[in-house]
């Protein structure tokens, strides 16, 4: 009788651990953590958790492909609420008990309040969901992958401006880390551009009546209306305007890509303009994947498809991040990933495409939508 | 902005905004005359009578007189609830005005805890469409929506005004209020004007959540914020006086929106801690305006 020698045991696992698929070898491995800070609770949950499910999603579909450089993907999602503070105990939680070397974040206010810690502990910190302009002046260790309203605001501005031919510009903006700057960028632009600025009001995060602050604006006689606000209160003002007999186009930019918005609003969103900085099913096919996904598993698409888009992506980001790590054979610490970020620099994702990393600030084309028959349909592409 | 149409308008919305502050004003301030509590279980069921809504109009498709009937028994269910076995349990055991204030607070807390669990935080709106038909009335644009606020605020002002001064259940209220242990020596029960009282503020609470969620988005949270705008109102009406608090409400809505005319409008919402503070510190027994006929006579 032949007994199996130590050595033929040790061969044959061998064989057979390279012999298995990708897969199964990858999960034996330590996985990979991608720690991800978002409101899963809150007024703002109607995004957030849309945005964890497309991560996690992103993060199955990098698992089905053999995880990161064999390494299974896991998502470790914390609940900030939108809220700073929140946000703060999400950092010290990934930074010192989950020893995450990077995480991602979003909501303007978050962004801000985490980088601090994210600079002094030396943990990349990377928003992909936040447009804020003052997010490319945070600090070393934070980063976007997302463009900052720099990039839609302005080229929204100057469109109305030069292409629909609009001289006498609103804007109306929510009194916080999300209006504020992108209000200014807008105002400044279309100024710039030869427009005037008639009227220019921040309203309070907590408002639901808008009225006195419409009839101010109505007052000052308007071409375009520009609100700047989150999916709460957008619609509610846009119903007041047109309750108050305010007729003129609406803009906004990527949160009222929502369909929530077009159920709220019916007749009244028509003409709405929006941006989105991702590519829509025609310019892209594999968002209809990512929108099968979702209609499998939720029967519904995503709250603001868009952002999904570069949530989903962060999973391959990460994956080209720590791929360059291991040809390297560097170990994963906050200044090794950022080395990598800058280094790849240029990354091809699935769902939003070409990505190129300019510093502490990302450039995409601009995609505007309108609402047409109660539908969002491509207006043009800004580049 | 000094137009007269401009001012028109924001006098007519800044009245029919405070419709639903007036209503639930009413409740509050009508449960502190006749019980002496200051019941921040009101929050609660303000967010039992949304959710309630809500949830026959979406969830079941039911139709909304289904929906309003539905949340007057559930709230009002829950309304004496918490008197039978909550607030008169602590009166049984003669417990401070402290632990009557503790209690209503963490009540309502719990229940919109409960609430966050079963409905989640997105904000809700009672319809899907939040818009309402607009009639053009000599320049002032009136809703749909304005028209009803307005008409369920009076009428429901209009039958308490009826009920407590003409019906003998509202007189007895009245009689509790200025003095329950007298009261009780003419026969009159105590508890049962209490329980009289939290069922007539749980309609007041219905009527006043329908008017808040077809109107805008409603989250939780929000009956906790709507509260302080009927603490503020009973303040300045002065307590014990259920329809000048009501007619503190309609002041507030109408100082929030003619402020618009002096301040950015990014500051409305803070005019009401404002407003809180000076009430505290200067009027604590409410603004006490002399009556119409000396007014009239000039004295």
């Amino acid at each position: 009788m032949l007994y199996p020698t130590r050595r033929s045991v040790l061969g044959a696992a061998t064989l057979a651990g390279l012999s298995l698929p990708s897969v199964v070898r990858a999960q034996a491995k330590e996985p990979v953590r991608i720690g991800s800070a978002l409101p899963l609770t809150g007024s703002q949950a109607g995004y957030g958790k849309d945005f964890d499910t497309s991560m996690r999603m992103g993060a199955a579909d990098v698992n089905a492909a053999g995880g990161i450089a064999g390494r299974q993907v896991e998502i470790v999602a914390l609940d900030t609420q939108a809220e700073p503070q929140l946000g703060i105990n999400a950092a010290n939680r990934f930074i010192g008990v989950e020893k995450m070397p990077m995480f991602f974040v979003s909501w303007s206010a978050v962004v801000k309040a985490i980088a601090p810690i994210a600079n002094r502990e030396k943990v990349l910190a990377i928003n992909n969901g936040a447009n804020a302009p003052e997010i490319a002046h945070l600090g070393d260790y934070v980063y976007t992958t997302f463009p900052l309203a720099d990039v839609d605001v302005t080229k929204l501005a100057r469109y109305m401006y030069t292409t629909l031919g609009k001289r006498h510009a609103a804007v109306l903006y929510i009194n916080n880390d999300t209006g504020i700057e992108a209000a200014k960028l807008y105002r400044d632009t279309f100024t710039t551009a030869g427009g005037t600025v008639v009227a220019f009001e921040a309203y309070d995060p907590k408002a639901t009546e808008f009225t006195g602050m419409l009839l101010k604006t109505r007052a000052a006689n308007p071409d375009t209306v520009h609100i700047h606000g989150l999916t709460a209160d957008t619609p509610q003002v846009i119903a007041q305007m047109r309750q108050l007999g305010m007729q003129q186009r609406v803009t906004s930019y990527s949160a009222a890509y929502n369909p929530k918005i077009l159920e709220q609003l019916g007749p009244a969103a028509e003409g709405l303009i929006v941006t989105s900085l991702a590519p829509g099913v025609n310019d892209n096919k594999n968002v209809q994947k990512l929108l099968d996904e979702w209609k499998a598993a939720q029967n519904r698409v995503p709250n603001g498809l868009p952002y999904d888009q570069y949530q989903y992506d962060m999973v391959w980001l990460t994956k080209a991040l720590y791929e360059y790590l291991d040809k390297k054979s560097l170990p994963a610490t906050g200044d090794t990933l950022k080395e990598a970020l800058l280094t790849v620099k240029e990354f091809d994702l699935p769902m939003t495409g070409k990505m190129i990393i300019d510093g502490h600030r990302v450039n995409k084309p601009v995609y505007l939508l309108t609402v047409e028959k109660g539908a969002f349909v491509p207006l043009a592409t800004l580049t | 902005m000094l137009d007269p149409v401009i001012l028109a308008q924001i006098l007519w919305t800044g009245i029919a905004t405070s419709a639903p502050y007036v209503l639930m004003t009413v409740g509050f301030a009508l449960t502190l005359k006749v019980t002496g509590l200051w019941n921040f279980a009101h929050a609660g069921l303000m967010a039992i009578a949304f959710y309630t809504m809500f949830f026959v109009l979406n969830g079941l498709e039911w139709p909304l007189a289904a929906a309003l009937l539905a949340a007057a028994v559930l709230t009002g269910a829950a309304s004496l609830a918490i008197e039978v076995w909550g607030l008169q349990v602590l009166r049984d055991r003669g417990s401070g005005n402290l632990t009557f204030f503790i209690f209503t607070l963490i009540l309502s807390e719990f229940i919109i805890y409960v609430i966050t669990l079963l409905f989640g935080t997105e904000p809700e709106t009672l319809f899907k469409s939040i818009l309402s038909p607009v009639t053009i009335i000599g320049q002032v644009a009136v809703s749909d929506w304005d028209k009803v606020a307005v008409g369920v605020a009076a009428g429901g002002l209009a039958l308490l005004y009826a009920f407590l001064a003409w019906s003998r259940e509202g007189q007895f209220l009245s009689a509790v209020a200025d003095n329950a242990r007298l009261a009780e020596l003419y026969g009159i029960s105590a508890k049962r004007a209490w329980r009289v009282v939290s069922a007539i503020a749980a309609l007041f609470i219905v009527a006043a959540m329908y008017l808040v969620g077809t109107h805008g988005g409603v989250v939780p949270n929000s009956p906790l914020e709507l509260i302080l705008t009927a603490v503020i109102g009973t303040l300045l009406g002065g307590i014990g006086r259920v329809f000048a608090a009501a007619a503190a409400a309609v002041f507030l809505g109408l100082l929030q929106s003619f402020s618009i005319l002096v301040i950015d409008s990014r500051w409305q919402n803070l005019l009401l801690y404002g407003v809180l503070f000076v009430t505290i510190l200067l009027f604590p027994r409410g603004v006490r305006l002399p009556p119409l006929r000396l007014l009239l006579a000039g004295r």
